[in-house]
């Protein structure tokens, strides 16, 4: 039985955001823009071209649900999630992190304990690491996942891939939110203060945000989009037979 | 943990300017802003809340009311003069403590640790019960060192190391390796020289 606080197609999305302000962020990762009026989940679906079941996982994820429920999902489901991930990676690259690099400068400047210069950079190789990450799933692996569905469809695109396998994207998948939550700890936990706790305190509230972020993306690939990668796949793998 | 606001009242520009250097660098001190008169401490004291004021001694003879009346205003502030020269006893115990100009860092943070009812070793003390062997392998790991090249320097297997690595990070809450510097820098347990 639906439960009250259940988000199903008919639910309006103004209502779900008031209760649960992240669902911005994903509205955007999704290239929605507010303001969203009365429409309900089903009509926006409808308008953006989203399958619901799929938009519905994600809103419940950005809820704070775990898990996911199995999806039948389509080809054409891999195209909305792999635009789905491009622009969370435009969010990250262009927005939160430069963001999260500006406080801790900031920080630096007023926190004059010479451990905030490792701080620094720290995050300064982080965000190299996050960058060569995101770049390789852009580059490499969506349109990978791209090629999948063309091939779905009776068009080819593979040779351009030979030796490449979604396999292989999972063994380079590796995890960014680690040095994130260590950050988090140390800030928390650790690092002296010199007369900068609001600093400290916007940058712990944007971390949280990135993280929170981060962890939703993680699932989307593994739990969603490698599955799906795998099916069709093998589906081509069996068509070519 | 306390953290400390502290105000310097001193007309001699390298005298204070050298203090508040001191003060940032001490871990319990959290804010120093300096004054070079009197009336600039008093405007100081209504904008920020502190809990010590560093003050030059002859500023006793010279407003003596003034002064009077702000220990009366924030009587919870520790007074601590800042001695360069000899001043009478009777002077100096209007004061709630002294500093001496040839102080090196440690016993000055001592001292105003002591006014100030904090642990100048507060976070030096809270290693996170991380045992003898733990931190030696944390200050290892810190400068840089394998698996493998600490195994061979404490001549324990490579499984113990890693075990050790787990329990360290499951304690600090910090997993990777450059966090873990970090974390050893602030613990004083290697110095930035070894990073």
């Amino acid at each position: 039985m639906k439960s009250k606080s259940d988000i199903h197609r008919d639910s309006k999305l103004a209502e779900i955001i008031i209760s649960q302000p992240y669902i911005i962020l994903m509205l955007e990762h999704f290239e929605v823009s507010l303001p969203v009026q009365d429409i309900t989940i089903s009509q926006i679906c409808e308008k953006h071209h989203i399958n619901e079941a799929l938009f519905i996982a994600f809103t419940n994820l950005y809820c704070g649900k775990k898990g996911i429920p199995s999806l039948r999902l389509t080809a054409d489901d891999a195209i909305t999630i792999t635009r789905f991930l491009a622009t969370s990676h435009r969010y990250y690259l262009e927005q939160i992190y430069p963001e999260i690099m500006q406080l801790i400068e900031q920080m630096r400047e007023q926190n004059k304990h010479h451990e905030m210069k490792l701080v620094s950079l720290f995050f300064t190789d982080y965000f190299k690491e996050v960058t060569t990450h995101l770049d390789y799933e852009n580059q490499v692996f969506h349109p990978y996942v791209e090629c999948l569905v063309t091939e779905s469809k009776g068009a080819t695109c593979k040779d351009n891939y030979i030796d490449y396998s979604v396999s292989q994207y999972q063994d380079h998948h590796d995890d960014i939110e680690m040095k994130l939550t260590d950050l988090k700890n140390l800030l928390i936990k650790y690092l002296p203060t010199y007369n900068d706790h609001i600093i400290r305190r916007k940058l712990l509230f944007l971390l949280s945000e990135l993280e929170f972020d981060l962890k939703i993306h993680s699932e989307i690939e593994e739990l969603i989009l490698i599955p799906l990668a795998i099916d069709l796949e093998n589906k081509d793998k069996t068509s070519r037979q | 943990m306390k953290h400390a606001h502290i105000l310097i009242l001193e007309d001699a520009p390298v005298v204070r300017e050298g203090l508040k250097s001191i003060l940032e660098s001490l871990r319990n001190i959290d804010y120093v802003a300096t004054a070079g008169t009197f009336e600039e401490l008093t405007h100081l004291m209504k904008r920020k809340t502190c809990q010590m004021v560093l003050i030059s001694p002859h500023y006793l003879h010279s407003h003596q009311k003034q002064l009077q009346q702000l220990r009366s205003q924030y009587s919870n502030v520790k007074w601590i003069g800042v001695q360069y020269t000899l001043f009478s006893e009777d002077l100096m115990s209007k004061l709630d403590g002294v500093v001496d100009v040839f102080d090196n860092q440690d016993t000055l943070s001592t001292k105003l640790s002591k006014w100030l009812e904090t642990n100048p070793d507060e976070i030096s003390q809270g290693k996170e019960n991380l045992t003898e062997r733990e931190t030696e392998v944390l200050k290892l790991l810190a400068t840089g060192k394998s698996n493998k090249d600490i195994a061979d320097e404490l001549n324990i297997s490579i499984n113990t190391v890693i075990t050790h690595r787990k329990n360290i990070s499951q304690k600090t809450g910090i997993k990777s390796v450059s966090g873990l510097t970090i974390y050893a820098v602030v613990q004083n347990l290697i110095s930035l020289d070894n990073y």
